[in-house]
């Protein structure tokens, strides 16, 4: 075998390194701050002063990391074996967490806004001066507001402190919670939830059939189940099959033994389809079936009647019906060892809810649930919880969510979707807060490591949302486009500058894990425990002052003891008081070695010593086979009923279909002259927290526009030429990439560039945002965004 | 004294690009988009959507060759690059002078130059790095979320890489040209 791919080659015939030079720029706004400017790595030497085993933060996976420090300086993170769900292994993100500990952009001490909201003009103020800010307007517009808490909006993205400041959310008492689900797993968690008990794990190690459908494990990582996948799939033995579904030839079609390119949106109609052989020909497991199955009969029916056969998919999906067929044969036959992969993605199309709800009844039908090889279930290690506050404030309103004026049996109750979930819908709460349908104002804004102005649908009015609140606090580490619009910039240090609250993680292979410090915070930052500790200081009487003025309930309970006595439950400080460190040993007080290993390996589970095995040299084991938890419940789901619920009536009642039914309004024709867009993930970055990251700049400098390569000749576009994309939303301009790994009709881009921060050196106009052009439309369930019903038009600029 | 060596089951890879910057990081290689020692080679799909080659999109991760019979050793004039004392491929930047022979040299394009030491830099599979304070694995290899590297001593009859060179195809880039590398692609 004769194989011509080299350096010059590659560097010719691939996108993510021809285009030569980058459109960042440095910008003044910490150009005092910087140094060095261009950064370069260090090489790593023959000693180092410790290493540290942590958590990586880069993406939301949290693999286990071991810092290595050399003279105070973090020189290189390697995997950490200890840890079974990592299995071994930092991807490219997680190597580059260094450049991210060392990124000269930033934030390095708390900012008071002195420009025009979005300018980006700050200035350099001491943490007290930050805090005692943030207290004074707090107070005014709680004061106006007449002590309603919910006048202010929290919101946070992902992370292990993510509860730490919802803590402080609680406290202070806002109805008002938003974080990533509505933009992130609502659906699928939700569907698998309410149909088989939990969103579960997929055992793709030992399964021997997998469909990858909408589901990027090449390049969207997952762990452990990008790694268990194609070890698995890519054995010496081919032991499993791996058909992959999607649009577009992904990096994971390109480890597929079957590539479908179904049509977008269509993927319900196709598992409705694998549903109708696998019932019309009796291939499901009857056993499983016969005592695992609520409502099993009627589903039947319902499939049956309505006609759902690979003919009738062939039609919507472009897949063709022998395919289908033999696809439900072959699942069939390999079943329970056989998973349909739920994915973890955003929404994408309208019926997203009702899609993951038949996937989830189409696996049980194989009896792949709660079994080795099939989803499983797993086990969790007990952690202890700590301290938290929750006060009762008498004038605090109910969550800002618009209800329809007369409720309709059968119909949504909400203007937006059918249930409010505790995560909320973030379009539809911004775009009912633009519009002035929230029944009183909201003024105030608490953002955490969150950034709203890229992270959703229709940038434009994020921004708008942005201008219009009188406070808005920031905390994070990097100057975002979020945090261009902040009245306040309280800076967070990196994670690997911070003890984060220790988490267990659940699953066949159950581990408890520690996010531990590996160097002191640089500059002024700090983590967001500390940040809390001393906001909550200075905010917490003051505040408590203003609910004495308007809380008659306070009052009341005053008189009958004391204020000293009353405000111990209103102490916002309480929750902040201990270090993390503290309060780490208290949540693993029950296991009496925990704290030293956490300590020594970043990782502990019972029995590690036993059962920790080196297999190779590169290769570890952290539980044998027989002590995996692959079956915890007999193999029956875990919803209330321990039953798959087929048909959910209770859904029918808010006007959402109680068994999954394919609508014609689900697909319709790209218009001509139009694409249908999709967005997506990237192996080398995550989301927009990463395009900032000089090393990962190096591996592909910025997003491009997939176009198929034939439209593109007509169009006279070509590679590397700019096209301006709008959609009803906005616009953005992007570079384009003609192939033929997408289909006529659409196109495609990662999301996360195209950044308006001129505060973010590599980031900084660079590439497009995909967000500027995604319009903003839920889906009807939980509102949460729909995001691949957009079309877009474009033009060579 | 071993000979080092390194097998790819190159059908795993999955294109991430971990080891690219696992490298970096560990032996501080320059920044900039074509200063890499490690790369994954794809080449331009085949077919018309949606009838597509899978086959065509195969990743092949590559760096030096460390050749038995390296050209690049061959061709430089000041004996900059010579073989290590486990059979790597090296370069003494003292002595290097920038004349990129070498670079024309290589048949594998693995090589390229450092603008802060001046020297046509390249692999050197860790062996001044991990391996000189004792690790058995390069950064590429430690770091692969699928575990495609096997790196190890080839005269080591017991050495991984020597069993599974044992048990299963592979092939060599470029045999023809008689350069005897030791990076090999399992099939």
């Amino acid at each position: 075998m004769h194989i011509e791919i080299s350096r010059r080659k590659f560097l010719q015939g691939t996108v993510a390194l021809t285009i030569i030079g980058s459109t960042a720029t440095t910008t003044s706004l910490f150009s005092k701050d910087k140094q060095g400017e261009l950064k370069i790595t260090t090489k790593t030497g023959e000693t180092a002063d410790r290493l540290v085993p942590t958590l990586c933060e880069m993406c939301v996976n949290k693999c286990a990391a071991i810092a290595r420090v050399e003279n105070g300086v973090v020189t290189k993170l390697d995997p950490n074996p200890y840890f079974p769900k990592s299995r071994n292994m930092l991807c490219a993100r997680g190597n580059a967490g260094i450049q991210a500990l060392y990124d000269p952009d930033r934030l390095k001490y708390p900012l008071i806004r002195v420009g025009e909201k979005g300018e980006g003009k700050f200035k350099r103020v001491t943490w007290d001066e930050a805090y005692e800010y943030i207290k004074e307007q707090t107070v005014k517009i709680l004061d106006e507001e007449e002590d309603n808490r919910s006048s202010f909006l929290f919101c946070a993205g992902e992370g292990m402190a993510e509860h730490t400041f919802k803590t402080f959310y609680q406290g202070f008492g806002s109805s008002n919670w938003l974080n990533h689900s509505s933009i992130c797993l609502q659906t699928v968690a939700s569907a698998y939830g309410l149909t088989v008990g939990t969103y579960p794990q997929a055992d793709l190690e030992n399964a021997t059939y997998i469909i990858l459908a909408g589901a990027n494990r090449a390049e969207a990582i997952v762990t452990p189940d990008t790694m268990d996948l194609f070890k698995n799939v890519k054995s010496k033995n081919n032991a499993a099959k791996l058909i992959c579904v999607d649009p577009r030839f992904t990096n994971t079609a390109a480890k597929s033994d079957k590539w479908l390119a179904i049509k977008p949106g269509t993927d319900l109609a196709f598992v409705l389809a694998l549903t109708h052989v696998t019932i019309s020909e009796e291939l499901y497991n009857k056993d499983y079936v016969a005592n695992n199955f609520n409502g099993f009969e009627e589903y039947k029916e319902h499939i049956i009647s309505n006609g759902y056969t690979p003919q009738w998919a062939e039609q919507i999906t472009g897949i063709d019906a022998a395919t289908i067929t033999t696809i439900a044969r072959e699942f069939m036959a390999h079943a329970p060892k056989a998973i349909y992969y739920p994915g973890r993605r955003s929404t994408f199309a309208k019926n997203d809810f009702q899609l993951r709800r038949a996937m989830a009844i189409f696996q049980a039908l194989g009896g792949g649930i709660d079994c080795e090889g099939g989803l499983v279930f797993g086990k969790t290690l007990k952690i202890k919880g700590h301290d938290e506050l929750s006060p009762m404030y008498e004038n605090a309103e109910d969550r800002a969510v618009v209800k329809k004026s007369k409720y309709v049996a059968g119909e949504a109750g909400y203007t937006d979707c059918a249930i409010v979930s505790g995560g909320g819908s973030w379009i539809s709460w911004r775009n009912n807060f633009l519009e002035g349908k929230q029944s009183y104002p909201v003024r105030g804004m608490f953002c955490y490591k969150h950034n709203p102005v890229i992270n959703m649908p229709n940038t434009a009015k994020t921004i708008e949302m942005l201008k219009k609140m009188e406070l808005l606090v920031c905390i994070d580490t990097m100057p975002s486009d979020t945090v261009m619009y902040a009245d306040v910039v309280l800076p967070e240090c990196t994670y690997l500058e911070r003890t984060d609250p220790i988490k267990t993680f659940g699953g066949a292979e159950p581990a408890i894990a520690v996010r531990n410090k590996v160097i002191d915070p640089m500059f002024e930052t700090k983590p967001v425990m500390d940040i809390l500790n001393g906001l909550t200081k200075k905010l917490s009487k003051p505040m408590f002052d203003i609910t004495k003025k308007y809380d008659t309930e306070v009052q009341a309970m005053i008189e009958e003891s004391s204020e000293e006595d009353v405000y111990a439950e209103f102490d916002l400080t309480i929750p902040f008081q201990h270090s993390q460190e503290e309060i780490n040993e208290h949540s693993v007080s029950d296991y009496p070695d925990a704290v030293e290993k956490l300590s020594k390996y970043g990782v502990y589970y019972p029995e590690m010593d036993n059962y920790f095995k080196q297999l190779s040299v590169n290769e570890y084991e952290c539980y044998p086979k027989s002590k995996r938890a692959y079956r915890v419940n007999e193999g029956k789901p875990i919803t209330p009923s321990n039953k798959v619920e087929c048909k959910i009536d209770t859904l029918a009642k808010n006007g959402v279909d109680a068994m999954p039914t394919w609508r014609d309004e689900y697909y319709r024709e790209t218009t001509q002259g139009k694409y249908k867009l999709f967005t997506g993930r990237h192996a080398q970055y995550t989301q927009s927290g990463s395009t900032n990251n000089s090393m990962l700049n190096d591996l592909l400098r910025e997003n491009f526009l997939w176009i198929n390569k034939r439209v593109a000749k007509e169009q006279g576009i070509e590679f590397g030429d700019l096209v301006e994309i709008s959609s009803k939303a906005g616009s953005t301009k992007i570079k384009a990439y003609p192939t033929e790994k997408i289909a006529k009709d659409q196109v495609f881009f990662i999301h996360g560039f195209g950044q308006e921060s001129s505060a973010l050196t590599w980031a900084y106009k660079n590439g497009g945002n995909d967000n500027a052009v995604i319009e903003d439309i839920m889906e009807p369930v939980y509102g949460a965004a729909a995001m691949h019903e957009t079309e877009v038009e474009i033009k060579k600029v | 004294m071993a000979r080092y060596g390194m097998a790819l089951d190159y059908k795993k890879c999955i294109n991430c690009k971990a080891c690219e910057t696992a490298c970096k990081e560990e032996n501080g290689v320059l920044l900039g988009a074509d200063k890499h020692r490690i790369w994954v080679g794809v080449k331009e799909i085949e077919g018309e959507f949606p009838l597509l080659s899978i086959a065509s999109q195969t990743f092949y991760p590559s760096q030096c060759q460390h050749c038995d019979e390296a050209p690049c050793q061959e061709v430089c004039p000041t004996n900059a690059t010579y073989y290590g004392e486990n059979g790597e491929i090296k370069v003494d930047p003292d002595k290097c002078i920038l004349c990129s022979y070498c670079m024309n040299a290589c048949p594998y394009d693995a090589r390229y130059v450092d603008d802060r030491t001046m020297t046509v830099d390249k692999c050197t599979f860790c062996t001044d790095t991990r391996l000189a304070r004792g690790e058995t694995t390069t950064a590429c290899q430690n770091t692969c979320p699928t575990k495609v590297r096997i790196f190890g001593d080839l005269d080591d009859p017991n050495s991984e890489i020597s069993q599974v060179l044992r048990e299963r195809e592979y092939f060599t880039l470029k045999t023809h040209l008689g350069t005897k590398p030791k990076l090999f692609y399992l099939v």
